[in-house]
């Protein structure tokens, strides 16, 4: 069993330590399974958790991240992260469990009067956003308003601003045309914006 | 051009795909248009808050849950000997 609260290496050494680690993955080494599984299994949770919503099932995706490295192992290509590597297949694992319901997001969009005004004007932030995320209330906040998102719009979200896959792997896996994922994103933004601006406003989440 | 007709195209503007004479178009109602102003500004603080506020949560992800940690290492075994 692995020691859940032993020290983590730093990125540094983990980069030092990745080629190590894979050499010691391809000889059947279970203590560098174990030491895999340590590393990467909280942050890979954090990726099926934000996709999924749902812990089990998030989970579970972690589960088969894990098996799908180990049975993949001599593919991995040695001039790319293990990190990167397996965050790419927690995104695949948890997607091959998404079901997306079609909604609507016309209500968290901006509206405008007959002349093409904004109606009501819009108005700035007290706080900037590197100002906003050192306090994690406010950063649990934030994730609380992606998370009331319209499934499409969140899922979208998710994979092209936070996960930062390209636009043509997102539009494949969703199966969605390019154009359509440009105008999901757009509204997914804008539909966030729309969440996040009460809060945001005033100084209710000042410390 | 009107404050509809750029928050449309406002995720072209700030990802910087439009073309030199639209980008003009653009930068001439933001400089008379507050509100527009403070919406492209809150637009990219939206993005910017999205994706902080996931990168702070994995920074935070120290330990996953034991359970499935045995899991994923009952499961590799599995796999091992089959």
């Amino acid at each position: 069993m692995v020691s859940l609260g032993s020290e983590r290496a730093t990125l540094p050494e983990m980069l030092v330590d990745d080629g190590y680690l894979i050499e010691r993955l391809r000889t059947g080494d279970d203590t560098a399974f174990e030491e895999l599984v340590d590393h990467h299994a909280a942050p890979l949770l954090a990726v099926t958790r934000r996709i999924l919503r749902d812990e089990e099932e998030a989970r579970d995706a972690v589960q088969e991240t894990f098996v799908a490295a180990f049975r993949g192992i001599s593919a991995f290509q040695s001039e790319s992260r293990v990190s990167t590597w397996l965050h790419r297949i927690a995104v695949n694992c948890a997607l091959m469990k998404l079901r997306i319901r079609e909604q609507d997001v016309d209500a968290l969009l901006p509206h405008f009067q007959a002349d093409g005004r904004q109606d009501p004007s819009s108005v700035g932030w007290s706080e900037s956003a590197e100002e906003i995320l050192q306090r994690e209330q406010s950063c649990a906040l934030v994730r609380q308003c992606i998370d009331q998102l319209p499934e499409p719009y969140r899922v979208v979200l998710v994979l092209r601003d936070i996960e930062q896959l390209p636009a043509d792997v997102v539009a494949e896996k969703l199966q969605i045309t390019r154009d359509n994922l440009k105008v999901k994103l757009h509204r997914a933004r804008q539909a966030l914006r729309t969440l996040l601006d009460p809060h945001m406003r005033g100084t209710m989440l000042a410390a | 051009m009107t404050c509809i007709e750029l928050i449309a195209f406002l995720d072209a503007y700030v990802d910087d795909e439009l073309d030199a004479n639209t980008r003009g178009e653009f930068d001439l109602h933001l400089l008379v248009c507050p509100s527009c102003r403070a919406y492209r500004d809150t637009y990219k603080e939206t993005i910017d808050l999205a994706r902080g506020a996931a990168e702070r949560e994995e920074d935070l992800a120290h330990d996953a849950p034991p359970e499935l940690i045995e899991a994923v290492l009952t499961s590799k075994s599995r796999h091992s000997k089959s």
